[in-house]
C-alpha cells in the first residue's frame, strides 16, 4: 500500500497531464488558463515538499515508491515511481523550472494560447515522469512525451529559421532518442533478468555483471544516444538552432530541465549498471568530446552576435563540463555533475527567460542593436547580471559548485585537461559580461534610440519578475547551500561508484 | 559574545547590508548610505574588540559541502596577521564609507554604489578570516564581483563599461592559475586547510614548485602585477571612493595577504620568480606614473609601483640574523619578507587611501575636473586637503618619522641584505616615487589656479575631511615601532630591522634617493598648465608614453586579430562542415521526415490528441494481450 507521500508523487506528475487532457477536450480559454496555472503551481509545491520529506536515511534506495500494474509485466514493465537521491534534485528542478515557464508562458500573451500551455503541460508532465521512473522503459516514454511537444512548439511559434530549425532538432533528437532506446534494450536483453526494473537490474548486474564487451557496446550506444540529447560536441549544432528558434517557455523547459535526461540516463543507468564499459568509453572519446564542448564551442559562442544564440551555444558550452565529470569516473565527478545540471538548468531557464525579456524591448537579438537598456531598466538589467554572473560560476551561485567539484574531480583524472576545463571558465567570462555590457550599459546604439523612442521600454513588471525571481532564488540557495543536494547524492552514490574506481 | 560570534557577525553584518538594500531599499538611496555606513561603523567597533580582546586562533569550521572524498568548509583563521588586515579594512574601510556619504551625497544611484560597498566589505571580510584555500578562492571571486559592480556605477559611459569588463575577464585569468593551483594543492596534501598545510610543509612534505608558483598567478591577478597590471589604471572609471578602498587600500593588497597567508609553501625557485616580477612592477609602474596628467591616473600606478613593493619584498623571502649569545653563535631565519611586505601593505592602505581620498576631494571641490593641468593653487582654497595631502605625499616619499619611512626602510633593508640589483632597482624606484609624487602634489596645489573649476573649489564638508584627518594621523603615526608592535603582534616582531652601520647605511640611501627624486620634480617642474618635460625632452615623454601604451595594445590586438579572429573563424567551419556540409549531405533524410513531421504539426491539436490517443490505446492492448 503506497504511502500518502508517493500519492503526491503521482499526483505531480498526473496534475499537468490531467490539466492538458482537459484543455484538449476543449476547456474554454478563461478556465485553461486558471487551471494551468494551478497545474504549473502543484507539481512544484509538491517537489519542495517531497524535498523536505526526503528521509535522511535513504541511501541509494528509492523513497516514495509505488507501483501501478500496466498490463506490461510480461515484459517486466510495469509504472514504478520513486525517488533517491540523485533524481530528487533533478525533480524538484523540473518542478521549478516549470513553473518559471509556466507563469511565463501564461503571462506572454502568445497567439492561440490555449494550445500553448497545452503542450507546455504535457512537456512538463513528462519531465516530471522521467526523473521520477523508476522503470527504464517510461523514463524512456516520459521523454518521448515531453520531447514531441518541443518539436511542434518550436514549429507553430518559433522565431527566425522556424521550420528548418524544427526538422533539424526532430532529425537529431530522434536519431539520439533511438541510439539511447537501442541501448536500453540491448540492457535488457543481454541482462538476462527480464525486468526494465532499474533497481532489479542494478541487483541482478551487480551480481552478474555484464562482460567487458558487451558492457563496451552498450555504453558506447548510451554515450552517443545520450550524446547527442544532451548536445556532445560535434553533435551539438541542433542545440542553438533550436533554442534560437524556440518560444521562450519551451526553451527554458527544453535546456533547463529536458536536456538533462541524457546526463541523468548516463549517471543513474549506464555508469552504475556498465561500469567497465564507462571505463573504455572515458578515454579518449568521451573526454576529447568534452574539451570540445568546453573550448571549440566555447570559441565559438565568441563570435555569436546574436543574444539567443550565445546564450544556445554557452548552455553547450557547459555541458562540456557535464562530461568531463561524468567521464573522471569517481563519486566527485558524478556528484558534481548533479550539482551542475542543476544549477545550469536554473541559469540557462532564467536566461532565455530574460532574453524574451529584452527582445520586448529592444525588438531584436542582436547585440550590436542594443546598448544602455540599464537606463530604462534598471531591475532587468540586474536579473541578467545575476543570471550571467551564476553562469560564468560566481560563487555564491549554484553553479559554482557544480564547476568546482568537477574541476576537483577532474584532476586525479589528468591536471592537462583540467586545465583546459578551468580555462573555460576565462572564456564563459569574456562572453557573458560582453553580452551584459552591450545589451545593458554604455551608450545606446542608433538603432535601439530609434525603438526606445517609438515603444518606450518599461522595466519588467511582476508577470515577469516573479518567475525569475523564482529561479534566482533558487540559484541563491543552493549556491548558499548546496548540501541540500550533495548530502542526498553522496548517499546515492556511495556504493556504485566506489566499486567502480577500483575498476 | 564569543569570539567566534563576532567573527561570524563581523562577516555577515555587510551581506544582511548588502541584502537589505537589494531588496528594499533601491529607491531609498539616504537610507541605504546611511544603513551601510552603520554597518562598516559597527564592523570597525567589532573589530576592535576582537583584535584587542586577545582571543587567537579559536577554532571554527563548518563543512560547507561534501562530495565523496572532497570537502569544502566555512571557518576562521585569526591570528595576528589575520588581525592585522581585519584591522586595515575594517577600520579604512569605515573610513571611506564615511567620506562617499558626503562624495556620492547628490549620485542618483547612491543606493546601488552603498549596496556595492557592503557585498565589497562582505567579501574583503571572507578573504581576511578565511581558514582554507577554497573559502579564500570563493571570496576572492566575489570581491572581483564588487569591483566590476562598482568600476561600472557610471555604467552609461563606455569607458566604465569597458573598464569593469576588463578588471573583470584579468582578474579572471590570473584566478585560473590560483584555482587550478588550490586544486593541486587539495590532491597534493588532501586538504587546504591553511593550519593543516602549514603543519604537513613543516613536517617535511614535498610538493611542486608548481603549486606556489599557480597561487601567486592569484595575486598576480588581485594584485595587478606584471604583466596582468593592465585593469588597474583603467579601473579609476569608478568612483574615487571604490579607488581609495578598493583599488588602493584592501583588495589589491589581497594578493600579498594571501602569498603571506601561504608564506610555508614558498620554495626558492618561486620566490625568486615573484621577486622579480614585483621588482619589475614596481619600476615599470613607477615610470609609467611620470607622465600621467590625471590625477587619479598618478595615483593608480602609484599604487602599482607600490604593490610591485610589496610583492618584491615578499619574494626576498627569510633572513638569517646571528646572535651571540654566551659565546655561541646562534643563527635564526624568519620570515623577514612577510614581515616587511605586511608592514608596507599597512601603512600604503593609510597613505594612499589618504591621498584618494584627498584627491576625491580635490575632484569633488572641482567639480570633476580631473587633469592636474587644470587644477593649480588649491593649497588656499583646501586647506585641510591641502595638508592632509601633503602629509600623504611625504609618507610615500619616505620622509622620515612617517609611516612610509619605516616601512620602505625595512624592504630596502632586506633587499641590501638578500640582492644586490634588487636593491639598486627598488632604490631607483624610490627615486621616481619622489619625482612623480612631488610634480603631482606642486602642480595641484601651487602656482595659479588654471582652470573656472579649480578657481571655484571649495573644502568639503566634515564627513570628507574628518576620514582625512584620521587617515592622516595614521599615515604619520602608523609605522611607529609603538603603534604598529601593538596592531601587528607576531607579525611585527618579522619585519626586518637595519642595526649599527647597516642602520646608517640605509638611513642615509632613504634620504638621498628623496632627497634627489623630489627635489629634480620641484625644480622641474614649474606649476604651469603644460607637461615640462613634454616640452623639454619629447623622446623621453613619448618613450614614456608608449612604455604605458604598449600593453594595452598588445592586449588588444590579441583579443581582436587572435581571440575574435579565431573565434571567427571556429564559428564560420561550425557553420560550413557540421551544420551546412555533413547535414545537407543527408538531404533526401531531411527532406522525407520534415515534411512528416510538417503534418503532424501544421494539423489541428484535436487530430494530434486523438491520434496520440489512439495510438497509446492500440500500443497498450498489444503489449497487454488483447489483440
Amino acid at each position: 500500500m503506497p504511502d500518502s507521500n508517493a500519492q503526491l508523487l503521482q499526483l505531480a506528475i498526473a496534475t499537468p497531464l490531467v490539466a492538458a487532457l482537459f484543455i484538449a477536450l476543449g476547456l474554454p480559454k478563461r478556465f485553461s488558463t486558471k487551471l494551468a496555472g494551478v497545474a504549473f503551481a502543484v507539481p512544484a509545491l509538491i517537489a519542495l515538499w517531497l524535498w523536505r520529506e526526503f528521509p535522511a536515511g535513504a541511501g541509494a534506495d528509492y523513497a516514495f515508491r509505488s507501483d501501478c500494474d500496466t498490463g506490461l509485466a510480461a515484459f517486466g514493465i510495469s509504472l514504478k515511481l520513486g525517488l533517491n537521491g540523485i533524481s530528487l534534485p533533478l525533480f524538484v528542478l523540473a518542478g521549478i523550472v516549470g513553473l518559471a515557464a509556466g507563469l511565463y508562458a501564461l503571462r506572454s500573451g502568445a497567439e492561440r494560447l490555449k494550445l500553448y500551455l497545452l503542450l507546455l503541460l504535457v512537456m512538463h508532465g513528462g519531465l516530471l515522469g522521467v526523473f521520477a521512473s523508476v522503470d527504464i522503459f517510461f523514463f524512456y516514454f516520459f521523454h518521448e512525451l515531453a520531447l514531441i511537444p518541443t518539436f511542434i512548439m518550436i514549429g507553430i511559434w518559433g522565431g527566425r529559421d522556424r521550420n528548418y530549425a524544427a526538422m533539424k532538432l526532430t532529425i537529431y533528437l530522434t536519431a539520439g532518442a533511438m541510439l539511447s532506446l537501442l541501448g536500453l534494450i540491448a540492457l535488457y536483453v543481454k541482462s538476462g533478468a527480464n525486468t526494465f526494473d532499474l533497481v532489479a537490474l542494478r541487483e541482478a548486474l551487480a551480481a552478474d555483471p555484464l562482460r567487458v564487451t558487451t558492457q563496451k557496446y552498450i555504453f558506447g550506444l548510451l554515450l552517443f544516444g545520450f550524446g547527442i540529447l544532451v548536445s556532445l560536441w560535434p553533435l551539438h549544432t541542433w542545440a542553438p538552432l533550436g533554442y534560437g528558434a524556440a518560444p521562450s517557455s519551451a526553451a527554458m523547459l527544453h535546456a533547463g530541465v529536458l536536456k538533462k535526461f541524457g546526463l541523468y540516463g548516463l549517471i543513474q543507468i549506464a555508469l552504475p549498471l556498465l561500469p567497465a564499459g564507462a571505463a573504455e568509453w572515458a578515454w579518449p572519446l568521451a573526454v576529447l568530446a568534452g574539451v570540445g564542448n568546453v573550448l571549440v564551442v566555447g570559441f565559438i559562442t565568441l563570435a555569436q552576435r546574436d543574444l539567443k544564440q550565445m546564450l544556445g551555444y554557452s548552455s553547450v558550452m557547459h555541458m562540456g563540463y557535464c562530461f568531463l565529470g561524468i567521464a573522471s569516473l569517481s563519486a566527485v565527478g558524478a556528484g558534481g555533475v548533479v550539482l551542475l545540471m542543476v544549477a545550469h538548468g536554473l541559469s540557462v531557464a532564467l536566461l532565455f527567460l530574460l532574453a524574451t525579456s529584452i527582445h520586448h524591448r529592444t525588438h531584436t537579438f542582436d547585440l550590436a542593436d542594443m546598448g544602455g537598456l540599464a537606463r530604462q531598466a534598471p531591475v532587468l538589467a540586474a536579473l541578467f547580471v545575476a543570471a550571467t554572473m551564476a553562469s560564468i560560476g560566481l560563487p555564491g551561485f549554484a553553479n559554482f559548485w557544480g564547476e568546482l567539484t568537477v574541476f576537483v574531480a577532474l584532476w586525479q583524472f589528468s591536471p592537462g585537461i583540467t586545465a583546459v576545463a578551468v580555462a573555460g571558465v576565462v572564456i564563459s567570462a569574456v562572453y557573458g559580461l560582453r553580452a551584459a555590457a552591450r545589451v545593458f550599459f554604455g551608450p545606446p546604439s542608433e538603432q535601439f534610440q530609434r525603438v526606445a523612442a517609438q515603444h518606450p521600454p518599461a522595466d519588467i513588471g511582476w508577470g515577469e519578475r516573479l518567475p525569475a525571481l523564482i529561479l534566482l532564488a533558487a540559484l541563491l540557495f543552493l549556491g548558499l547551500w548546496p548540501r541540500a543536494v550533495t548530502d542526498g547524492v553522496n548517499r546515492a552514490l556511495g556504493r556504485p561508484v566506489a566499486e567502480m574506481v577500483r575498476r | 559574545m564569543s569570539p567566534v560570534q563576532t567573527a561570524t557577525l563581523i562577516l555577515l553584518l555587510p551581506l544582511l547590508s548588502a541584502a537589505l538594500i537589494a531588496l528594499c531599499l533601491r529607491r531609498q538611496g539616504a537610507l541605504a548610505s546611511w544603513i551601510s555606513t552603520g554597518a562598516a561603523g559597527a564592523i570597525a567597533g567589532l573589530s576592535l574588540s576582537l583584535i584587542f580582546g586577545g582571543a587567537r586562533d579559536f577554532p571554527a569550521s563548518w563543512e560547507w559541502l561534501s562530495l565523496g572524498g572532497f570537502t569544502v568548509s566555512l571557518g576562521f583563521k585569526f591570528d595576528d596577521l589575520a588581525a592585522l588586515m581585519l584591522f586595515v579594512v575594517s577600520f579604512v574601510g569605515f573610513l571611506i564609507h564615511l567620506f562617499s556619504l558626503g562624495y556620492m551625497r547628490d549620485d542618483a544611484a547612491k543606493a546601488r554604489f552603498f549596496g556595492g560597498l557592503s557585498i565589497f566589505m562582505f567579501s574583503m571580510l571572507g578573504i581576511v578570516l578565511a581558514d582554507n584555500l577554497f573559502m579564500i578562492f570563493i571570496f576572492w571571486e566575489l570581491v572581483g564581483f564588487s569591483s566590476w559592480l562598482l568600476i561600472n556605477h557610471y555604467h552609461e559611459k563606455q569607458s566604465a563599461a569597458d573598464a569593469s569588463k576588463k578588471a573583470f575577464i584579468v582578474n579572471r585569468v590570473g584566478d585560473f592559475g590560483f584555482l587550478l593551483g588550490i586544486i593541486w594543492c587539495q590532491h597534493t596534501f588532501g586538504t587546504t586547510s591553511l593550519d593543516a598545510l602549514a603543519a604537513q610543509a613543516g613536517a617535511g612534505a614535498a610538493w611542486s614548485h608548481g603549486i606556489p608558483l599557480l597561487l601567486f598567478c592569484g595575486a598576480v591577478g588581485k594584485s595587478a602585477q606584471m604583466p596582468l597590471q593592465v585593469w588597474l589604471p583603467d579601473a579609476m572609471e569608478g568612483p574615487t571612493p571604490v579607488s581609495a578602498l578598493i583599488h588602493a587600500a584592501t583588495m589589491v593588497a589581497a594578493g600579498i595577504y594571501m602569498l603571506c597567508r601561504i608564506e610555508f609553501l614558498m620554495v626558492a625557485e618561486a620566490l625568486h620568480v615573484i621577486l622579480w616580477i614585483g621588482t619589475v612592477t614596481a619600476l615599470y609602474a613607477a615610470l609609467c606614473a611620470i607622465v600621467q596628467r590625471d590625477i587619479k591616473k598618478v595615483l593608480a600606478y602609484s599604487t602599482l609601483s607600490q604593490l610591485g613593493y610589496m610583492v618584491a619584498a615578499f619574494g626576498l623571502g627569510s633572513l638569517t640574523v646571528r646572535h651571540d649569545i654566551g659565546g655561541t653563535v646562534h643563527e635564526m631565519a624568519f620570515a623577514a619578507g612577510v614581515g616587511a611586505a605586511m608592514f608596507h601593505l599597512t601603512t600604503h592602505a593609510f597613505f594612499k587611501a589618504l591621498m584618494f581620498l584627498g584627491s576625491g576631494s580635490v575632484i569633488h571641490g572641482c567639480h570633476h575636473e580631473q587633469d592636474i593641468f587644470r587644477m593649480g593653487g588649491l593649497a588656499k582654497k583646501m586647506p585641510v586637503t591641502f595638508a592632509t595631502f601633503t602629509i600623504g605625499v611625504a609618507a610615500i616619499i619616505g620622509m622620515p618619522g612617517l609611516a612610509g619611512f619605516f616601512s620602505k626602510d625595512s624592504i630596502l633593508y632586506l633587499a641590501m641584505e638578500k640582492n644586490t640589483p634588487v636593491f639598486a632597482l627598488l632604490a631607483l624606484t624610490t627615486v621616481l616615487t619622489s619625482f612623480y609624487m612631488v610634480r603631482m602634489w606642486k602642480i595641484v596645489f601651487f602656482g595659479q589656479t588654471r582652470s573656472d573649476h579649480a578657481a571655484h573649489a571649495h573644502e568639503s564638508g566634515w564627513v570628507m575631511t574628518l576620514p582625512l584627518v584620521v587617515l592622516a594621523i595614521l599615515s604619520v603615526a602608523g609605522g611607529w615601532p609603538g603603534v604598529f608592535g601593538r596592531l601587528a603582534g607576531a607579525v611585527a616582531a618579522l619585519v626586518p630591522q637595519a642595526h649599527g652601520s647597516a642602520h646608517t647605511t640605509i638611513l642615509l640611501v632613504s634620504l638621498a634617493v628623496m632627497i634627489v627624486g623630489g627635489g629634480a620634480a620641484w625644480f622641474f617642474y614649474p606649476a604651469a598648465g603644460t607637461d615640462a618635460l613634454e616640452q623639454k625632452a619629447r623622446g623621453a615623454f613619448a618613450g614614456l608614453a608608449w612604455l604605458k601604451e604598449s600593453f594595452d595594445r598588445l592586449y588588444d590586438y590579441y583579443v581582436a586579430k587572435v581571440q575574435q579572429r579565431l573565434a571567427m573563424l571556429l564559428n564560420f567551419l561550425e557553420q560550413i562542415f557540421l551544420a551546412g556540409f555533413i547535414i545537407r549531405g543527408l538531404a533526401g533524410f531531411v527532406g522525407l521526415v520534415g515534411h512528416s513531421a510538417r503534418a503532424l504539426y501544421t494539423g489541428s491539436v484535436h487530430t494530434y490528441v486523438y491520434w496520440f490517443l489512439i495510438g497509446a490505446a492500440v500500443l497498450w492492448a498489444f503489449a497487454a494481450g488483447f489483440l
